[in-house]
Order: C-alpha cells, then sequence, then structure tokens
C-alpha cells in the first residue's frame, strides 16, 4: 500500500519535472544577459535578478520594422480576447438553452451540423471565411478577427452550454412557464445563475484559444492590429545581428502570461465544470 | 358549471397517437386522478391541461373559458412536479413569491399569502433556506406551497409523491387528501399507483395506451371494472382470474354453472347473480374474477358462497391478514385469509368463495360480461 504510493508519487513528481523543466529554461535563461548564456549551459542559475530583457521586449525590442516591443500587441490581443470571449460564450448560452429547453423542429440536425464545426480545421475556413470578410469590408480590420472568433468559437461554447443545460431538469423551466415567466425572464432569473460553473469552462476554453490562436490572426489582421502571437513570431524572427535568446524567452513568457494566469485562478473551476453532472433542486 | 372539461383530446407526437381522443368534465371541488400503467400518456394530458404542450386535437375548457391555445401563465393553474422542480438558487421564500412576484401581486400582500401558505404547510422555519438544505418530504411541501400561493381554480399534480419513501408517501397522502378537504380545492392528479388513485380520488380515470378506459368513483371502478386490464389495475394484490368452463343448468333460476377444480376436488358452482350475457358462454370457457378478500378461510356462510378444497402452494403473512396462494383450475390464485386461520404449506384448506360479487370477463376480448 504505502510502496504503492510512494511509487504513484515519484512517477507523478517525475512527469511534473519533465513539464515544468521548459519553462524552468524560459525563466532563467530570460533573467541572465546574453553574455551568461554564451558561457554557462541551458541550467546553470544566472548571477543576479536582470530584468533588462524583459524590459526590451515589452517595450523596444523590434517586431519587424517598428522597434517598440511587444506592448502594442500586448493590449491588442487583449481588445480581440474580451469581447470575443464575452460575446461567444454569451450567444453560446443562448444556444444552448434553446438547443435543451426551447427545442424547434430541426432543433436535433442543428445540433448535429454545430458538432461538426467543432471538428473543423482551421485552414478549411481560411479561404472562404477571407472572402467573407472582404464581402462584409471587414478585411484586416479587429472588428473582423473576433467576429472570425467568434463564429469559430460558437459551435465549441454551444456544445459546452447544450451538455450542461441538458442536465437540468425541464421541469424547471415548465413550473417557471407555469409562474408566468417568459423566456428571458426563465434565462435571466433561472438557468444563468445556475450556469457559473459552465461560463467559467467556456470562458477559458475561448480565451485560450483565442489568446494563444495564430493563424487567424496572421491571416486576417495586418500591422498595427496584430495580436500578441504574431508579434511574437516576428519578434524572434526578426534578426539585428545576435540572437537574443533572453529576450525572445521574456517575450514568450509575456505572451504565455494571461493564459497562465487564467489557468492558475480559475483552472479549479474549470475541471469542476468539466465534471458538473446534473443540477439537482 | 364544470371546472373543467376536455374534448376529444389527441396528442401526435411524428407519426404515433399517444392520446386518441380523450374525453372528460369534472366539476368544481373535485379529485380527479388519472392513473394507469407507465406511458400511457398521463403526463402528456396534464402537461396539456397545464398548456406545456400544445394540442394536436380537441379543446380544453377551464371553467366556461376555452384555454386550448392559451399559454400556461394564462391559465390559472398550478402545478406540483414529480421533481418538486424548485429553482435551486432561490430560498423557499423566493420560490413562493416568484410566481406571485411575475403577476405583480403587491409586496405587502406576498408577504400575507406567504406567511399564510407557509403556515398551512407547517414550513414557517424553513423560508430561508434553499431547497437543497431540504429533505424530500419538506420539497414536496414547498412545491405545494408554491402552487397554493397562487391560488388558482385548478392544481395538477404531476405523480407528486413518487420520490419519497414509502412512509412519508403514505404521510403526505393524507396530507394532501385533508388539504383538500379542507381548502375545497379542484384537482388533477396523476399517478401511477393504484393505493393512491383508490386513497385520494373523488373520480379516477384509468388510461391504457392513450384511451381513458373507465371513468367514475373509486369504489364504482374497484367493484365494477368495465375489463380485465382495470381489474387486474386496481386493487393490490391484484384479483385473481381464473378460467373456467360455464354450462347451462335446467330449471329456472339460476340459469348457469361454473366448475372450479382444485387439488382432486371437483365442484360445480351456481351463478346466482343475475348476469344475462353469461348464457353466451354455455359450453364455453369464460373467465373468472375474484378478488383475494372474496376467497377466505371457512366461517360464517354466507348466502352466495361455495366451498373448495385447495392445495396450499404459498403463505405470506402481512399482519393484519395472511395472502395463501392455492391453485384453482391450474392457475395460481390468492387468498385474503385471517391471521389466525389454519393454512399449511402442500396442505388442503377448505376455502370459501365469496360469489355475491364476483365478475367475468370474456376470454379473447378482456370485456366484462354483463
Ligand atoms: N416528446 C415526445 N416525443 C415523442 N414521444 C413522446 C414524447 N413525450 C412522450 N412521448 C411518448 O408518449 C407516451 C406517453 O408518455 P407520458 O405521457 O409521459 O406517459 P406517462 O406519464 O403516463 O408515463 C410515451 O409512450 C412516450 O414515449
Ligand atoms: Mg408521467
Amino acid at each position: 500500500m504505502n510502496i504503492k504510493r510512494v511509487l504513484i508519487y515519484s512517477i507523478l513528481s517525475f512527469a511534473a519535472l519533465i513539464y515544468l523543466l521548459p519553462l524552468v529554461v524560459m525563466v532563467i535563461t530570460s533573467l541572465k544577459d546574453l553574455d551568461e548564456i554564451r558561457s554557462g549551459t541551458l541550467l546553470s542559475m544566472p548571477q543576479a535578478l536582470n530584468f533588462d530583457s524583459w524590459d526590451k521586449a515589452w517595450g523596444s525590442a523590434c517586431t519587424g520594422v517598428t522597434c517598440e516591443g511587444l506592448k502594442g500587441y500586448f493590449w491588442n490581443s487583449v481588445l480581440i480576447v474580451v469581447p470575443a470571449v464575452i460575446i461567444s460564450t454569451v450567444i453560446g448560452a443562448l444556444n444552448g438553452y434553446v438547443l435543451t429547453k426551447w427545442k424547434f423542429r430541426g432543433s436535433t440536425l442543428f445540433f448535429g451540423m454545430l458538432l461538426i464545426g467543432t471538428m473543423i480545421p482551421f485552414q478549411v475556413v481560411l479561404l472562404p471565411m477571407a472572402r467573407m470578410l472582404g464581402f462584409l469590408g471587414l478585411a484586416g480590420t479587429t472588428s473582423g478577427l473576433i467576429m472570425v472568433h467568434i463564429i469559430y468559437g460558437l459551435a465549441f461554447t454551444t456544445l459546452f452550454f447544450r451538455n450542461y443545460y441538458i442536465s437540468i431538469p425541464s421541469e424547471l423551466v415548465n413550473a417557471a412557464r407555469i409562474d408566468g415567466a417568459g423566456f428571458w425572464m426563465i434565462f435571466h432569473r433561472i438557468i444563468l445563475p445556475l450556469s457559473i460553473p459552465i461560463i467559467v469552462v467556456s470562458v477559458i476554453w475561448q480565451f485560450t484559444q483565442i489568446w494563444n490562436d495564430f493563424l487567424f490572426g496572421v491571416v486576417y489582421s495586418s500591422g498595427d492590429s496584430q495580436p500578441i502571437t504574431v508579434a511574437l513570431n516576428n519578434l524572434v524572427n526578426t534578426s539585428t545581428g545576435v540572437k537574443e535568446y533572453n529576450v525572445d524567452m521574456a517575450a514568450a513568457i509575456i505572451a504565455a502570461l494571461p493564459t497562465l494566469f487564467v489557468y492558475i485562478v480559475a483552472g479549479k473551476y474549470f475541471v469542476k465544470g468539466l465534471t458538473a453532472g446534473a443540477v439537482k433542486g | 358549471m364544470h371546472a373543467l372539461k376536455i374534448q376529444n383530446i389527441e396528442k401526435i407526437y411524428g407519426k404515433v397517437k399517444v392520446l386518441k381522443g380523450i374525453d372528460l368534465e369534472i366539476q368544481p371541488g373535485q379529485f380527479l386522478i388519472l392513473v394507469g400503467p407507465s406511458g400511457c400518456g398521463k403526463s402528456t394530458l396534464l402537461n396539456m391541461i397545464a398548456g406545456l404542450e400544445p394540442v394536436s386535437n380537441g379543446n380544453i375548457f377551464i371553467g366556461d373559458r376555452d384555454v386550448t391555445h392559451l399559454d400556461p401563465k394564462d391559465r390559472d393553474i398550478a402545478m406540483v412536479f414529480q421533481s418538486y422542480a424548485l429553482y435551486p438558487n432561490m430560498t423557499v421564500r423566493q420560490n413562493i413569491e416568484f410566481g406571485l412576484t411575475i403577476r405583480k401581486t403587491e409586496k405587502s400582500e406576498q408577504k400575507k399569502i406567504v406567511e399564510k401558505v407557509s403556515k398551512l404547510l407547517q414550513i414557517e422555519s424553513l423560508l430561508d433556506r434553499k431547497p437543497k438544505q431540504l429533505s424530500g418530504g419538506q420539497r414536496q411541501r414547498v412545491a405545494m406551497g408554491r402552487a397554493l400561493a397562487r391560488d388558482p381554480s385548478i392544481f395538477l399534480f404531476d405523480e407528486p409523491l413518487s420520490n419519497l419513501d414509502a412512509k412519508l408517501r403514505v404521510e403526505m397522502r393524507g396530507e394532501i387528501k385533508e388539504l383538500h378537504q379542507r381548502e375545497g380545492t379542484t384537482i388533477v392528479y396523476v399517478t401511477h399507483d393504484q393505493i393512491e388513485a383508490m386513497t385520494l380520488g373523488d373520480v379516477i380515470a384509468v388510461m391504457k395506451d392513450g384511451e381513458i378506459q373507465q371513468f367514475g368513483p373509486p369504489q364504482e371502478i374497484y367493484d365494477n371494472p368495465r375489463n380485465q386490464f382495470i381489474a387486474s389495475f386496481m386493487g393490490s394484490p391484484s384479483m385473481n382470474f381464473i378460467p373456467c368452463q360455464a354450462e347451462k343448468v335446467d330449471g329456472d333460476m339460476p340459469t348457469m354453472q361454473i366448475t372450479l377444480e382444485s387439488g382432486n376436488e371437483k365442484v360445480k358452482v351456481p351463478i346466482k347473480q343475475n348476469i344475462k350475457g353469461l348464457e353466451a358462454y354455455a359450453g364455453k370457457s369464460v373467465i373468472l374474477g375474484i378478488r383475494p378478500e372474496q376467497i377466505t378461510q371457512q366461517g360464517e356462510e354466507k348466502p352466495d358462497s361455495a366451498m373448495l378444497n385447495c392445495d396450499v402452494e404459498l403463505i405470506e403473512p402481512t399482519g393484519p391478514d395472511t395472502l395463501v396462494t392455492v391453485r384453482i383450475n391450474g392457475v395460481k390464485t390468492v387468498c385474503r385469509i385471517h391471521p389466525t386461520a389454519e393454512s399449511k404449506v402442500d396442505k388442503l384448506m377448505p376455502l370459501l368463495l365469496d360469489m355475491s360479487k364476483v365478475v367475468f370477463f370474456d376470454p379473447d376480448t378482456q370485456e366484462r360480461v354483463y
């Protein structure tokens, strides 16, 4: 029994170590200066805490022709992510509500088609979406990119909410209807208060998806409106003589921080929400 | 004036006719039970009365209003659900007030109603709790309180007791009946439990496969089932169905007799009840329907009874009486005897069959022979 425990924990610790190693290397490297990087090994500790490369990555590193760091692009990403996450989550919740509690003729088929939407790879929609954005006059704009993320994310958020709401008894909705509540009142007074766990799931999922997205960002945005992932790529690929590994690492961590943060803060709810079963009244 | 009138209601899902033309009418203050096996369409019918399911054909009247196409909220009804359907995020008080708030009842008035209802149902101490902090019986009470608060013209109950354990179920059953007697409310109550149906109902509609098989007062349905299905569904243990040979007797009265056989004894039993239709079965087989309490131990002789020595196969004491299983005409037959009466497995026991209330069914159509 005890030996089993020890074995399990050693294996888990080992796995955790392997997973953490890249992050550790990145953090260490970002705190060294170039000389230290050249003279030491990957895992040797920095001599002092030196945040110069973080400064540079944030404010003055070159990303292509401009040399203003990631700062602006970070806010671009925020500007894209926040509305896209909110809107896709709200619509997903409404879709799930309708698909489970206000079924209409063909709603099962509709849901089936949405499911297919979750399996479509990014690459497949690139060209048609570009045509559509052009047609709508949104090509190369932030709103266009937001719209793409909303549409692509809807299949997922709808799936989340639909699967969650299906476990909320329909009798609850019927009781509210008899009490005199209508479509919106029931959604807002009965369903939404029960939805916190799945809202957390949807927000985390959409946030990481959209924040980490590179392909849509690189295809549908240009110049100053590009998201941080594209800027990071440009930063790493822009060569001004020496390769500044420390700045690259700092930039990569900056780009990853928000998702890390979201997972650490809300990860607990994420797991809870994914496994949440029936809502017993 | 009727409180509820249902005219030729049909419900069709795709190609399946789930309700096949239901007609019903109840008076104000009546307690109507819809009873039948699972899947016979009771909930569907109740949901259509509530307005939760659209009607495929037919009309529904509440009072003198045609409500067939009205929203649930405009029908002046309240409903208690099997799962109680209390709003999980609201306290008991908020649950009761929800419908009142939507109907824009004044705050002071709401307070009075909550007070009155919670007193009536003894849930005053629970008002600030959330549903998940309540026991099953308490949730049941709150669900009823929520319905009562609205003071509707008809209450609808969909198997409200089936999630409770046996003891609580009997208790709540009594409370519902008491409430009905005290408040004089009109109730439509769905159950698959025939005991609930018998104990609660003023009138019972026995349903099967989307049709009403019989509609009438509980005792009438118990004593005079229209067919074998109703006879077997109502009553526990169920009525015994014994196939037997009928023959004509010469002379005036009685005119028919049947043959009963158990162990190595065979008796011919004259039918003294006046059942005209039975004569058509002369020389043929007919199904005798006899309830367990109509077969008892030997005792005071009744005017219309028959004696038969039966081989005892099983003895099940229930306390107030003992159920003894014997075999008559080759089928297992349950008898309800006094616990002090002597019986032993594999021994012969003289039993008295009270023939004054037995019924007969056609073996093919399973319809009652009158
Ligand atoms: N939405 C539906 N679509 C198709 N068939 C249904 C639907 N709802 C109920 N039914 C069918 O209608 C019949 C009656 O159901 P119900 O009224 O719930 O029965 P009961 O309450 O008597 O157990 C069942 O056979 C059930 O399968
Ligand atoms: Mg039902």
